[in-house]
């Protein structure tokens, strides 16, 4: 049982070298270069780990099912997905905050407030807390294009230096959640690789920077 | 919405194909043999049940819950748990005849799912509830028993994780200033979220002693040496005690590597009011079942006595039994339509024997090479090898 790699799930792209350089700095003996082009998963014998690299929504699908042991993941990811995963740590990194935006000077539709987003669970929910009836769309990419050409009134994205919105001539209205990477593990995994899941957290842990 | 295509069926819900039934059926015979060996009794409850009963003292969600409604008008349940029915059963008659009681139970229970695939809305369970035994043994027992019929199913790499509810309960109460604040945080832990535990704490601005109390709990909690550990963070030993007396009957039992102590557990079955555990296996992602002893329950139903209970998980169980391959022996008799008398002793005979014997016409079959290939023997009367 103990001989069986940890397999950690990692969100590609960005969020994927900031994580991997933090396991770097808790000691983990890792490769300084790892070619991940196009390769799903890369073996590390040496430490006994195995990464699986996924579209960063779907990291906490794999955890929760737990053909991942632990990952890394968006808090903003994990609100949306609403998957049964232990939260483990919060490592800091890739922060931004999720807040929802639109052209300037502009009131919501009175009578069906449209909001586009690429999270229909978050959005709903915040809008449900407000008091405000609003319809949403789903949308998997370029939300900004939403208000510029009519289709919502606002958007409800991530937002990290504001340059996007910008860009587009979109100004952000209201704050919903702020987000950084968390560290989740698949609840049976948790109990039966606990050990080494501890070590990792308490590892990570010191790793962390705080602001 | 599309239209339904002949072969769906509605979400959550799955065919038992034959090798899958009959793994099924291994795993009953042995679950059923070892339990009633424990003087267990087994009994079965409908699957309907009214609403307004075992519906609201179950701890399942109610959007989770099957309803309909009967002719009357009243609403019914398709039973979500088995514990619930059989605190109803206890206290109306059972619990009149012999206490305490000692039941098991092998039934299917179901649970409506929003979500996609991967989640059954109706499975199996196997469990067993004792009935009217307050003592730490009836708790011991629980645990021994789940941990011997997973072996005596041949798995062998798990682990079951023992909380406590009352004490869980207990500290964050004594640590915080509102009901909200006690529930936000209570729940939390059942999403199994330690940073939103961490963050809300920090957000209550608690003074420093009862924070710092907090995070301590929830770092030391979940990494216990021994037990006594949580001593400190008690007025009230009591229960504390009763959890150092289990983790000593199971010392002595010899089972202790089987056995983590977690005093963060939290169950979103509510009625949970003691000791709770959770089962896990390699194999799976998942939880394989789930007890824990359930005092309040039974006064729902007008009976004010002590209960525990365990239930496991037939489709999560059936992912971390050892994968034998099955060797079938069954044998196929293939005759012509002169020869029956002859095929009807030949089966007979085979069958005595206790081989799995199917009988066919040749006159019935379109492709008999390809039928053939299912047996591990064919046994042709009459014409020999010479048929068609």
């Amino acid at each position: 049982m103990s001989n069986t790699p940890l397999t950690i799930a990692m969100p590609k792209g960005r969020i994927f070298e900031e994580a991997y350089d933090m396991l770097i700095e808790a000691g983990f003996n890792l490769p300084e270069d790892v070619e991940m082009s196009r390769k799903l998963m890369i073996e590390i014998p040496e430490e006994n780990i195995r990464f699986i690299l996924a579209k960063p929504m779907d990291v906490p699908t794999y955890v929760e099912h737990g053909v991942a042991d632990i990952g890394i993941a968006g808090k903003d990811v994990l609100l949306e997905e609403r998957r049964s995963v232990h939260e483990l740590l919060d490592l800091n990194i890739s922060k931004c905050h999720v807040a929802s935006a639109g052209l300037p000077n502009t009131q919501l539709n009175e009578i069906a407030p449209r909001i586009a987003t690429k999270y229909p669970n978050i959005a709903s929910e915040y809008y449900r807390e407000k008091g405000e009836q609003v319809e949403i769309i789903g949308l998997n990419g370029s939300i900004e294009l939403a208000p510029m050409i009519g289709l919502a009134d606002r958007i409800v994205d991530i937002v990290s230096t504001g340059q996007t919105l910008k860009e587009n001539g979109l100004v952000e209205y209201e704050f919903v959640v702020d987000v950084s990477s968390r560290l989740i593990a698949n609840q049976a995994s948790y109990r039966m690789k606990n050990d080494r899941i501890q070590d990792l957290v308490k590892r990570l842990k010191k790793c962390v920077r705080e602001g | 919405m599309s239209s339904i295509r002949k072969f769906e069926k509605p979400l959550g819900m799955r065919d038992t194909f034959p090798k899958i039934f009959e793994k099924q059926e291994n795993i009953r015979r042995t679950g059923r043999e070892f339990l009633q060996l424990r003087g267990y009794d087994f009994l079965k409850t409908p699957t309907l049940e009214y609403y307004d009963t075992v519906g609201r003292a179950s701890a399942i969600v109610e959007s989770s819950l099957f309803k309909l409604v009967d002719t009357q008008g009243n609403t019914l349940v398709m039973r979500p748990d088995m514990t619930t029915p059989i605190a109803r059963v206890a206290s109306s008659k059972l619990l009149k005849e012999k206490i305490p009681l000692r039941l098991a139970y092998f039934a299917n229970v179901f649970r409506s799912q929003e979500l996609e695939g991967g989640r059954p809305a109706e499975f199996d369970q196997m469990g067993i509830e004792i009935i009217g035994d307050e003592s730490v043994y009836a708790d011991a027992e629980v645990v021994l028993t789940a941990i011997d019929l997973l072996k005596e199913l041949g798995v062998e790499d798990f682990k079951l994780t023992i909380g406590n509810a009352g004490i869980l309960d207990a500290i964050l109460r004594k640590n915080v200033r509102t009901e909200e604040q006690f529930q936000q945080l209570h729940q939390l832990l059942v999403q199994k979220n330690i940073v939103g535990f961490e963050e809300a704490v920090a957000q209550f601005r608690l003074p420093r002693e009862e924070e710092e109390t907090l995070l301590n709990f929830i770092s030391e909690a979940t990494e216990l040496k021994s037990i006594r550990q949580i001593s400190k963070y008690l007025s009230e030993k009591q229960a504390l005690l009763y959890m150092e007396q289990l983790a000593s009957v199971l010392e002595i039992a010899d089972v202790a590597k089987y056995i983590d102590f977690d005093f963060t557990l939290a169950s979103h079955m509510n009625y949970y009011t003691g000791m709770l555990f959770e089962v896990f296996a390699s194999g799976s992602g998942f939880s394989l079942g789930n007890g824990g002893r359930y005092d309040g329950l039974l006064k729902d139903f007008g009976k004010d006595v002590g209960a525990i209970g365990f239930g496991l998980r037939m489709d999560y169980l059936l992912e971390v039994m050892p994968k034998r391959e099955e060797v079938k022996e069954d044998v196929l008799v293939l005759f012509v339509s002169t020869q029956l008398k002859e095929a009807l002793e030949k089966a007979a005979a085979l069958r005595k024997e206790g081989k799995p014997t199917t009988l066919q016409a040749i006159e019935g079959l379109d492709d008999l090479a390809k039928f053939e290939q299912q047996f591990s023997a064919v046994v042709r009367i009459g014409q020999g090898g010479n048929v068609q």
